[in-house]
């Protein structure tokens, strides 16, 4: 996979899944993008298809209406294609812990090789962790 | 100022149990005649359904319209009381106020209050959803 | 309308392209004319009910503050005035100021954020780029003022919880002039742009009528004529100290809602220029030390960038809600997709579904409420302890 993840690391294409989050992760996400954070220098792109995709930005707690739909769009994804969890929800399932709605098992949907906590991450932090990211795969 | 008091007046015994706070007026309103009640609070007085509220209380299940005067900031909230906790059912309100359909499915959802002559009595969160979402808003008392 | 004599079902969603967030429609459409629209939502749906059984009132501002990251000052603002209502709790002056603030500021950078999203769905990617770079000032002074970018906490009953540094406001008034030059630009471009008047003017109009009947809030329905706005009907915050107008347009399509919202904009950095100025000379206490809350109900609202949130809260004296209901404008706004979308081409939809600036997650935050009963969970649990404790003991003694 080395010679694969030293290409892919040139240009990530990413795809954001919004697994019943708050909003703010997303909207900090798409600020990743404009003018002030820029992360399209780094060759970062939001696309609009799964298909195309070669990291999935999650973010949110998976509630069970919605944990088929991310399994299923896990499933599509071309492979190798790397998870990161954006914000607490997904790692530590914020002040929605307790949550009738919350599914059980988080690992069983999808698998999430990369957390950003933070309510939401400041994009920062979020630049962090995709240079941590691209770090890992030039290694 | 809004006339209040006209509007108690005018309703007579239809309400009762009527509390009144600055700019706040709660009423009960038995189920036959919520239509009259929220068809002429919407359509003489042109007050906006805000939304409405379900509770479970001791006498039963509760719904509680949120009527609102723009021009004023007045607040007419129709109180509705079921007594029957298992099968609560009251017409529904869609026909006159159409802002009304999807608050009213959702307390059927929530709640499991029966709203007939709903045009549209579909769930409305939980539609397709895995597991099968019994009322979750319900108080679970342990007997 | 049934033009060939056949219908066919578009399904969208629900994850796709054009919003960030998770809903499906169910778009019937005869060639290119849409016949029907059906909206299936419960993506985002969390719960919020069942959360707060363990939540008082102070606890539960944070969590409503987390309906929605981008109304993250107007649900906790509407659930303190649904407190306060219950008891008629005065708030002193510098408080109302600092409320009015946060609030205006976060009216200004939605509607900058919608702005920019608007323009992304129509393909005017450069209005995207230019309205996100502006809003970022907005959002480095709240980082500023609350020392966060988004989740503020700023709001307790009674008051407020961080007071605005003295010495910070001649900073922020630099940066609230830098986005009203900048805005003033926006603003022209706006309405000189023949791209966003050949695509938006005449696309997605709502009627007055319709608006009424469908009990549509905010930006809406001010577009379509309806003069409501709860900054003026209801006497909270500092609104009725300032002077400001209320922006209504007749027309109630696509292009009269941008308009509204650009308008809106505007008056909004005058309010905070104005709030910005009292905050010099206003002085005192910033919280009223609430002890407790009695029994009764309440009825809080506010004003957010998408129109009215509805909090009502009910308390039996102890220190949690009984019940808490929350409606975003959202929840009023998306049904009248039906009325806007129904005749409309299917490449209208888009733009029409995104003009009332819809926010799936406020929309299926759920009512919430508290067990008055025993706490299902802990009785629970301390049963399950005590059968565990029996086993072990059994073990061990081997009673």
């Amino acid at each position: 996979m080395g010679w694969y993840n030293k290409r892919l690391a040139k240009s990530i294409w990413v795809f954001h899944v919004s697994a019943s989050p708050c909003n703010n992760c997303d909207i900090e996400v798409l600020d990743l993008l404009t003018p002030k954070y820029d992360l399209e220098r780094l060759g970062i792109k939001l696309v609009g298809s799964v298909r195309h995709a070669d990291v999935l930005l999650l973010s949110g707690i998976i509630n069970q209406k919605v944990a088929p739909r991310v399994k299923q769009l896990y499933d599509q994804a071309p492979k190798p294609v790397f998870v990161v969890g954006v914000g607490t929800c997904p790692s530590g399932g914020s002040c929605f812990n307790n949550s009738y709605n919350k599914v059980m098992s988080r690992e069983d949907v999808i698998p999430i090789d990369l957390y950003i906590p933070g309510c939401p991450p400041k994009p920062e932090a979020m630049i962090e962790g995709v240079a941590k990211l691209l770090e890992v795969l030039n290694a | 100022m809004p006339d209040v008091k006209s509007f108690i007046d005018k309703m007579g015994d239809r309400i009762t149990n009527t509390v009144e706070k600055p700019l706040r007026l709660y009423f009960e309103v038995p189920a036959e005649h919520v239509k009259e009640v929220t068809g002429y609070l919407f359509n003489e007085l042109g007050c906006r359904l805000s939304t409405a509220t379900a509770t479970e209380v001791y006498r039963g299940i509760e719904v509680l319209y949120h009527f609102s005067d723009d021009n004023s900031g007045q607040y007419y909230c129709p109180r509705i009381v079921m007594t029957d906790k298992e099968n609560p059912t009251m017409p529904s309100i869609t026909p006159i106020v159409q802002g009304a359909e999807w608050i009213e499915r959702e307390m059927n959802e929530f709640w499991g209050v029966t709203f007939t002559d709903h045009p549209k009595p579909e769930r409305l969160l939980s539609k397709d959803h895995p597991e099968n979402l019994d009322k979750p808003l319900r108080f679970r008392r342990l007997s | 309308m049934n033009v060939n004599g056949t219908t066919n079902t578009v399904p969208v969603g629900p994850f796709h392209p054009l919003l960030e967030e998770a809903e499906y429609f169910n778009i019937v459409v005869d060639g290119e004319t849409i016949v029907d629209i059906d909206i299936d939502i419960g993506w985002m749906h969390r719960g919020h009910e069942y959360l707060s059984e363990q939540r008082t009132f102070t606890q539960s501002i944070y969590l409503v503050e987390r309906i929605c990251g981008i109304c993250s000052t107007s649900h906790p603002l509407a659930c303190v005035h649904a407190i306060e209502d219950i008891d008629n709790i005065e708030i002193p002056l510098r408080a109302r100021y600092i409320r009015t603030l946060v609030g205006e500021l976060e009216r200004i950078h939605s509607h900058l954020l919608w702005l920019g999203l608007a323009g992304h769905f129509i393909g005017y990617d450069t209005l995207w780029m230019w309205s996100w770079k502006y809003r970022e000032p907005i959002l480095q002074m709240f980082e500023i003022i609350s020392g966060n970018r988004n989740h503020y906490g700023m709001m307790r009953v009674g008051g407020v919880a961080q007071d605005v540094d003295p010495d910070k406001i001649p900073i922020l008034i630099d940066h609230m002039d830098e986005i009203a030059q900048k805005m003033d630009m926006i603003a022209k471009a706006a309405n000189d742009d023949p791209v966003l008047k050949s695509r938006l003017v005449g696309v997605g109009v709502l009627t007055h009528e319709d608006a009424v009947n469908y009990c549509a809030v905010g930006p809406t329905s001010r577009a379509s004529g309806v003069p409501a706005d709860v900054r003026k009907s209801e006497d909270t915050d500092a609104y009725s100290l300032i002077d400001w107008n209320v922006i209504v347009l007749d027309h109630g399509d696509v292009y009269d809602k941008l308009v509204v919202r650009v308008l809106e904009t505007v008056e909004s950095i005058k309010i905070c220029k104005v709030c910005l100025e009292k905050l010099k000379t206003v002085q005192g206490p910033i919280l009223n030390n609430v002890k407790e809350i009695s029994p009764g109900e309440g009825i809080g609202r506010y004003e957010a960038p998408r129109g009215e949130v509805f909090h009502y809260i009910r308390s039996d004296g102890t220190n949690r809600p009984i019940r808490h209901k929350v409606r975003a404008p959202s929840f009023v706004n998306i049904p009248t997709f039906a009325a806007t979308c129904k005749g409309a081409s299917l490449a209208d939809a888009l733009i029409t579904t995104a003009s009332v600036d819809p926010c799936y997650c406020c929309t299926e935050r759920s009512l919430r409420v508290k067990d008055t009963g025993s706490n299902v969970l802990d009785v629970d649990l301390l049963e399950l302890s005590r059968i565990k404790t029996k086993v072990i003991r059994r073990e061990i003694h081997g009673v």
